[in-house]
């Protein structure tokens, strides 16, 4: 009854192989639409494993494993799964791809997965990835629904780097990973760490001052998304 | 060995914790049988406990309409629940006034049924029908509106106001939902029903319908809808439209001129582009036949279209500008509800009283 | 830590170790949901209850089920599927015994199932090797100590709704600060009992 407002689409092969709208999801998912910052999403690990910036790097790429897999698999089977087991599906996709990954690095990276303890079986309850999930991979194509995925894993990787990158530099003093690359920083000639930046208060404030960064870099805009 | 072993661990567990629930869910959830009491005991019903008050209803050949299907987005299954129905829900709240709430209106399709209830369901309501018809035609009036004519089986009548709607049943694998369409036909044809579908993509109901063949066989109740037209001759009928709104339009203006030829009646149409309208050529026929008939299209999209010699713009600039401020008037509006609220103000500000504008929220 | 009393693992989940303000789980909801004080009352107590008995009978199924048949790798998907039905069946028992408490838990309830303390907890008990009784000391007490930082946190909100907050920290960002800074609070409780 009512006027719709979209058209109908022309066959996405004729658009691209992402439909025309692989830019703007990724775009979306990165920056105007970043898990951490905008939708408040996947703030636990967010703040666990930031301690130091070789655990946040190795978080991110699996959150973007994860999200990617099962974008991937809930959008190929979008349309022959019934609605009552919807949930269960995805929980059980999701789970796959985290236990893969957490197998992986207890194989490969044994230390990490130490260090990162019980926070990469929370992959699951991450509620990125199911929010994605439910939001993006049930109504759109597979393709597209591996970049909403990259995007996402993208915008909480970047966010999860820069707050591991300033956390472990002002807690200690010198970020580890660099120096694994060859590159050495190293302010205990003048600075004396703050041991609370890697204490759980640190993380939160951390967060915090990130958030509000970055909302005064998307102006005012950033009005409509206050919770 | 070790991958079959984690498969029937895993299945069992999910078979066991399955079992569980469900006979933690019959024995829990079990409300036994429940009365429900209808305007003070002209019928009671037994029912099953634990559904919803409208599905209750429904299995009873009670009718309440709902153009959501009781999924709680629409606000039409409003009914007064005397007793037993329970505190009031925060999903019903948006959808009830202070005064509603005060005098125990509630969403049918909210409320569910633990214990004995009472209710109080309008007469309009308790006459509204299940009907089985038969596709007679379907017509294709745009690239993506059909109009479908259903000839009534059983019932084989019906009776209905112009403005009235239907609410057709589609169904899934999962069960029908209910969608509401108005009645495009007029009232003086009894036995049959046009509905003008436009197709929504992803859409259920309008998917069957589009996918509907003659012969197949339809359910729908109905008539639903608060719309009274007019009954005063001088009384001028404004209708205003936007997209398939055009259907219950044409009801009433067909209905408007069986009754009185000489009454005037303006009708304002939007939508986007020259593909979208319908009825052009129905309609300015009407206008030659009933001169006191005047039909505007307005198209808001049209700017490549330079063979266009109607309207531009949104209709609500075009109502602005050929309404003028004066005669008593009634409203009907069909559209989106960007649409009406746009209209709304601008009938307002031409002297309608708002008592006298209406439209139907799908 | 085998030899630690349970209820030391008890005080020290709601103080020392709190599952929120030291371990960071459980930050999703918390934020969503930590506006009203009587919301955030609510869905403590049934975090707590649920966490409670989750932790038990993951505790079970793991040590007499996963272990003894070298499955541990299926241990997330047992512990979700076990989390998820259990709060299911919360859901219908509340809904049965007191409807009142339903309809004000709402929507919260069902939203415990990806609460990150619930699973968390569970693996947390795993990877310290706690006893049945410590588990269920841990499972008890993290639920506290959750519900506690919440409706902390729910009360300083509100009061903050009447404070002038620069446009760019409000919302999420002052919340994270000041959480930050009630965790700073929590760290004086360091020493109390020693655990970890």
């Amino acid at each position: 009854m009512m006027n719709n407002q979209s058209q109908s689409r022309p066959a996405c092969a004729a658009r691209g192989l992402c439909c025309g709208r692989g830019k703007q999801t990724l775009s979306e998912g990165f920056w105007r639409s970043n898990p951490i910052a905008v939708q408040m999403l996947g703030i636990c690990s967010a703040l666990a494993v930031t301690n130091r910036l070789e655990n946040s790097l190795v978080m991110g790429l699996a959150l973007i494993f994860v999200c990617i897999g099962s974008n991937l698999f809930v959008s190929l089977l979008r349309n022959i799964t019934p609605r009552k087991v919807r949930m269960i599906a995805e929980v059980t996709i999701i789970a796959t791809f985290v236990i893969v990954f957490d197998q992986l690095l207890k194989a490969f990276y044994w230390d990490m997965s130490k260090q990162l303890g019980p926070y990469v079986g929370l992959i699951i309850t991450n509620c990125i990835i199911m929010g994605r999930a439910e939001a993006f991979a049930l109504q759109n194509p597979p393709l597209l629904s591996i970049v909403d995925g990259l995007a996402n894993g993208l915008g909480y990787a970047v966010v999860l780097a820069i707050i591991g990158f300033f956390r472990e530099l002002l807690g200690t003093g010198r970020v580890l990973f660099f120096e694994r690359l060859g590159l050495h920083i190293d302010l205990s000639g003048w600075y004396t760490s703050n041991q609370l930046m890697i204490l759980a208060p640190g993380a939160f404030i951390a967060l915090g001052f990130l958030i509000a960064l970055y909302n005064h870099a998307r102006g005012p805009e950033s009005e409509e998304i206050k919770s | 060995m070790v991958y079959l072993l984690s498969i029937l661990v895993l299945a069992g567990l999910l078979a066991g914790l399955a079992i569980l629930l469900s006979l933690a869910e019959s024995y829990l959830l079990d409300y036994g049988i429940c009365t429900i009491d209808i305007n003070s005991g002209e019928r009671p019903i037994q029912v099953e406990g634990g559904q919803t008050l409208l599905s209750s209803l429904y299995s009873n050949q009670i009718f309440i309409p709902s153009a959501c299907g009781g999924k709680g987005s629409c606000g039409h299954c409003k009914i007064t629940v005397t007793s037993g129905g329970g505190p009031v829900l925060p999903t019903e709240k948006p959808y009830l006034s202070r005064q509603e709430v005060r005098s125990d209106v509630r969403l049918a399709c909210q409320v569910k049924v633990r214990q004995d209830i009472s209710v109080r369901i309008p007469e309009e309501f308790l006459n509204i029908k299940l009907f089985t018809a038969t596709v007679e035609t379907t017509r294709e009036l745009t690239y993506d509106i059909k109009e479908i004519k259903l000839s009534l089986n059983e019932p084989s009548e019906i009776s209905y106001l112009p403005g009235q709607y239907v609410q057709v049943e589609a169904p899934l694998p999962e069960g029908p939902v209910f969608r509401a369409y108005s009645i495009s036909s007029a009232t003086s044809a009894s036995n049959i029903v046009e509905l003008v579908v436009r197709l929504v993509p992803g859409g259920i109901a309008s998917t069957y319908l589009h996918n509907l063949s003659v012969g197949d066989e339809v359910i729908f109740t109905g008539p639903y809808g608060q719309f009274r037209l007019n009954e005063d001759p001088s009384v001028e009928l404004v209708c205003i439209g936007g997209g398939c709104g055009m259907a219950p339009m044409r009801n009433i203006i067909y209905s408007l001129y069986e009754k009185w030829p000489s009454r005037s009646c303006r009708l304002f149409f939007g939508c986007r582009t020259r593909r979208d309208i319908f009825y052009l050529e129905q309609f300015k026929q009407l206008q030659q036949k009933f001169p006191a008939f005047e039909v505007v299209y307005a198209l808001s999209e049209a700017h490549g279209d330079k063979q266009w010699d109607g309207e531009r713009g949104f209709i609500h600039l075009a109502v602005d500008k050929y309404l003028e401020p004066g005669p008593k008037r009634q409203a009907f509006l069909c559209g989106p509800p960007l649409m009406i609220k746009a209209v709304t103000t601008v009938l307002k500000e031409k002297g309608v009283d708002p008592e006298d504008i209406f439209y139907d929220e799908f | 830590m085998t030899e630690t009393p349970a209820l030391i693992i008890f005080i020290a989940a709601i103080f020392t170790n709190n599952i929120l303000l030291t371990n960071f789980l459980g930050m999703c909801s918390f934020v969503a949901c930590s506006r009203q004080l009587d919301a955030a009352i609510g869905l403590g107590t049934a975090v707590t209850f649920v966490l409670s008995c989750t932790t038990a009978l993951n505790y079970v199924l793991y040590h007499y089920l996963l272990v003894p048949l070298g499955l541990e790798f299926l241990t997330f998907v047992v512990f979700i599927a076990v989390i998820a039905a259990f709060v299911h069946f919360v859901e219908m028992f509340v809904e049965r015994f007191s409807p009142k408490l339903y309809f004000t838990l709402g929507i919260f309830l069902p939203l415990i199932t990806v609460n990150c303390a619930i699973l968390g907890a569970s693996l947390f008990m795993i990877i310290r090797n706690y006893t049945f009784w410590q588990s269920v000391g841990f499972g008890v007490g993290g639920g506290v100590g959750w519900a506690l930082a919440i409706v902390l946190i729910a009360g300083l909100r509100q009061k903050m709704n009447y404070s002038n907050i620069p446009q760019p920290f409000q919302g999420v960002a002052v919340t994270m600060i000041i959480t930050g800074v009630m965790a700073m609070t929590f760290m004086g409780f360091a020493g109390m009992v020693s655990i970890q």
